[in-house]
């Protein structure tokens, strides 16, 4: 038996840590990274709440979560790809094109 | 009061997944950073082994640890790793990053307090969340969520075209 409110702590916290990374890094893949480390986070409350309320549609929804980080995952580094091709760098502050 | 074992088990993997997350975030090379969201990764699947999700626990190992983590460790293959290692880790506006994440953790820790968290339900259905869990859950996804599985799945083709179009080489024509 998981502390549902400690659940929804850590996921905010693990959360709060992603966002640091996406808003804080300068490598694109560290950001996809944190990215995902936010879906993760998600992923933990609905699991808590999924057995918080004995509804396994709380678990079904975090299966789906995880199918579309999958896709995020593929089309993100397809674009990084794409980047890398174009210029030499992944870091975030080569990008200044629109600046 | 008494802690029973699982509080302790859950408290640690709060703690080790918490502080793997911190770590996968400021570290400076790229390849320790990706080992840490490893780490994350599998202590997250332990919480959801708590939580009694095993299937979901399983798939975050298999789908999440297994696949696409090795594929952005493939990526970072393709990084000049030396020279990525001495620059900064972070870009020149983190402090307005750490204070965006500080804020909505904070902002989730007061709603936490609010009594955000609803009451367990008072009869609990023979077919728990606790027992046969794959098949409850293939049960639930292909009976209320059989749209949403279809949907899903056609994201996937679609994001599987779309990263194949995006990354292929443009052919002289």
């Amino acid at each position: 038996m998981v502390p549902v409110g400690g659940c929804l702590a850590l996921s905010a916290i693990l959360f709060g840590i992603g966002l640091i990374g996406f808003l804080g890094r300068r490598n694109i893949i560290l950001m996809l990274v944190s990215v995902e480390i936010m879906l993760n986070a998600v992923n933990v409350s609905l699991a808590a709440f999924s057995q918080q309320l004995q509804d396994l549609r709380g678990q079904v929804l975090a299966l789906f979560v995880i199918t579309i980080a999958a896709a995020e995952a593929a089309v993100g580094l397809g674009l990084v790809i794409a980047l890398y091709r174009n210029r030499p760098g992944v870091s975030v502050e080569d990008l200044t094109q629109l600046r | 009061m008494a802690i029973s074992v699982g509080q302790i088990v859950f408290y640690y993997l709060a703690a080790a997944s918490v502080a793997s997350a911190t770590l996968a975030v400021t570290r400076r090379n790229p390849i320790h950073s990706m080992l840490w969201v490893l780490a994350l990764f599998l202590h997250v699947a332990g919480i959801f082994l708590l939580a009694g999700a095993e299937f979901l626990a399983a798939v975050q190992i298999i789908v999440y640890a297994g696949a696409i983590l090795v594929f952005y460790l493939f990526f970072l293959m393709l990084l000049d790793l030396p020279s990525e290692q001495a620059g900064r880790p972070f870009g020149a506006h983190w402090p307005l990053g750490a204070a965006a994440g500080v804020a909505f953790a904070a902002l989730i820790w007061y709603a936490n307090g609010l009594s955000f968290v609803p009451p367990a339900p008072e009869r609990v259905s023979a077919r728990s969340a606790l027992s046969g869990n794959i098949s409850a859950v293939g049960t639930v996804m292909f009976s209320q969520s059989a749209l949403a599985f279809e949907l899903v799945s056609l994201v996937l083709l679609a994001a599987m075209v779309g990263a194949i179009v995006v990354a292929r080489r443009k052919t002289e024509s």
